[in-house]
């Protein structure tokens, strides 16, 4: 059984098919990515996976529940669960330290702890920056505290938006090589993203045009390491 | 960290973060506090202070003889039903026609120190009489008698026989005049004397006409000592001044009427205040309550945060209220009265739970709105 599995799924508003029956399926273990124009239904699709959204029609089987079925409340305790949330605005909370972003994750799904939360700092490169605030970051050093975030209750998915997008080379760089670590420990990872460079580092690429799964392209040379054509 | 700890240090984090806002806030709910505590105090004091000022426009409370006659122990026997923090002040009132010069006067006696209690509005000039020997005269007397402070003057007094003659040899007393007495009223036609000179002076002794009194109590209160004297006392029967009862009631009621009006309106200003702060907080933390939603938070987890910063700001808006409300009655009541507030400790946490319960109220619907943020609205940077 695949760990994701989206059957036909078109989300509708008005006339507009934002998602046009899409169906594909994603493994335990992979590394997909999503490229698309804007409006081509990436951000809906990411809502959507995300448990933010749910599909007009279609189903959305996530670890085998589906997920379109499910009410509002459900899907916060599924996204709580099985999801890992990266950003490309970051998002951290601005009062309060890095250890402890990290920690709200943990605070909402189950208990903070404040060791565990340092330790997945120090898996993004970070223990020495743990009680700092996020104005005293850098962009790549706050995606890292979000990605420690994403990370720290175990999901089944981290699914990552525009990833990249604020940052420079080196700290692109730096957040896909953890993306490529936390994959080789086996987390499933989806990124959406605009950058080629980012999305060819992927086993997988899935191409969106005007809500429809317009290409599929398998990375035969696949590293999960980035290589900048420049 | 526990999960309260954390909790405590994510609200205490966010209100320290948006410390000019929170300030305003902050400051809103205080100067509710401020006026509910104070216009309480004031609320629960102003009987007490009307009280002390109504007592100036004399007595309240008649005494006179049921049936037959009714002796100083009789009167001071029904007075001892009234508390002592409430008896202002007790003049009993004997009076006997007695003659100056010949020409027939109205002789008082009385306890001087009773009379400036129950009656404070009368004006002597010269002194008080205090001890045998003085006697005070009203205006009249003094003027038809061209008498003045410090003369002396002879009282006469012609004894009844036990037979129910006069008889034959008069009585008389030289008196120091200590003061001549002013008060507008039939006071100026009398003299006043000691109760045991104008004993000595009658030759009887004992019987009291009336007695006056000054109860600083509710016209409820005044009304069960009335009846209970009335009827626990064979020889007293006492009644009010109603002119001075009624009047007294009707401001107390107005005024606490105002107060109340007031603390009420201040009170919804308070909440209309801590509304708007709490709406521009949760408009500027959209982003921030899609991220906590995105990222697992439920409906409570927000609802418990937000009520929580809503709450400590009542808390801290309530201490800091309580004490700015009594320094403010004690302000008001020292300019209004004249005289201090008394403090009243559990205005305190009653304050405080207020605050509490308003900024909670307040915070509700911004609240609600935080709770219909879109989790989305974080993803894509939007």
């Amino acid at each position: 059984m695949s760990l994701l599995e989206l059957k036909n799924v078109s989300k509708i508003y008005g006339e507009l098919h934002a998602l046009d029956d899409v169906s594909l399926k994603v493994e335990k273990g992979e590394w997909v990515s999503i490229m698309g124009p804007s409006g081509s239904g990436k951000s809906t699709m990411m809502n959507i996976i995300g448990c933010m959204d749910k599909p007009s029609l279609g189903e959305v089987l996530l670890d085998g529940v589906d997920i379109s079925k499910e009410n509002k409340k459900n899907l916060t305790t599924i996204r709580r669960d099985k999801i890992g949330l990266i950003f490309q605005q970051f998002h951290l909370v601005p009062y309060l330290t890095a250890v402890e972003n990290v920690m709200l994750a943990q605070y909402y799904h189950s208990m903070p702890d404040e060791k565990e939360a340092l330790e997945a700092l120090e898996r993004v490169g970070l223990a020495d920056r743990a009680k700092h605030l996020p104005s005293q970051l850098s962009g790549g050093e706050q995606q890292r505290v979000c990605v420690a975030r994403a990370l720290i209750n175990y999901p089944e998915i981290i699914l990552a938006d525009e990833p990249t997008g604020n940052l420079d080379e080196a700290n692109e760089e730096i957040v896909v090589d953890l993306f490529h670590k936390l994959h080789s420990e086996g987390t499933t990872l989806i990124v959406v993203t605009h950058d080629p460079e980012v999305a060819e580092v992927a086993q997988r690429t899935l191409v969106l045009r005007s809500g429809k799964l317009h290409k599929e392209k398998i990375n035969e040379n696949f590293t999960g390491k980035i290589h900048f054509n420049d | 960290m526990k999960k309260r700890r954390m909790f405590i240090r994510m609200i205490t984090a966010s209100l320290m973060r948006r410390r000019s806002r929170m300030v305003v806030a902050l400051l809103s709910v205080a100067i509710g506090a401020t006026i509910l505590s104070g216009l309480v105090s004031i609320y629960y004091d102003v009987p007490r202070q009307m009280g002390a000022e109504f007592r100036n426009y004399g007595a309240n409370m008649i005494f006179t003889a049921s049936d037959g006659e009714m002796s100083l122990s009789d009167v001071e026997a029904a007075a001892s039903k009234i508390s002592d923090e409430q008896l202002v002040g007790l003049a009993p009132f004997r009076y006997e026609n007695v003659r100056i010069n010949d020409i027939p006067v109205v002789a008082s006696g009385t306890v001087p120190e009773g009379v400036k209690a129950t009656s404070p509005y009368w004006k002597v000039e010269g002194n008080w009489f205090t001890k045998s020997g003085e006697l005070m005269v009203g205006a009249n007397v003094a003027e038809s008698f061209r008498i003045k402070a410090g003369d002396m003057i002879e009282v006469t007094y012609t004894p009844t026989e036990e037979d129910g003659t006069e008889a034959e040899l008069d009585n008389s007393v030289f008196f120091t005049v200590t003061g001549i007495i002013e008060t507008g009223g039939p006071e100026e036609d009398y003299i006043y004397m000691t109760l045991e000179d104008l004993a000595t002076l009658t030759e009887t002794d004992g019987r009291i006409d009336v007695a006056e009194l000054s109860v600083s109590a509710t016209s409820d209160e005044l009304a069960d000592y009335v009846s209970g004297i009335s009827a626990g006392s064979a020889a007293v029967s006492a009644s009010l001044v109603k002119r001075v009862t009624a009047s007294e009631a009707t401001v107390l009621t107005k005024l606490q009427a105002l107060v109340l009006l007031v603390t009420i309106v201040v009170l919804a200003l308070t909440m209309i205040c801590v509304a708007t702060t709490m709406t521009a907080v949760v408009a500027e933390r959209r982003k921030e309550i899609g991220l906590r939603k995105a990222i697992g938070a439920s409906d409570k987890s927000i609802i418990e945060e937000f009520m929580g910063e809503g709450m400590l700001l009542g808390l801290f808006g309530g201490i800091l209220g309580s004490v700015l409300g009594y320094l403010f009655a004690q302000q008001v009541s020292l300019n209004v009265f004249s005289s201090s507030i008394v403090f009243r400790p559990l205005l305190v946490p009653i304050t405080v739970i207020a605050s509490i319960a308003v900024t909670g109220i307040s915070s509700l619907m911004p609240i609600r709105s935080a709770t219909e943020v879109d989790p989305a609205l974080v993803l894509k940077g939007e």
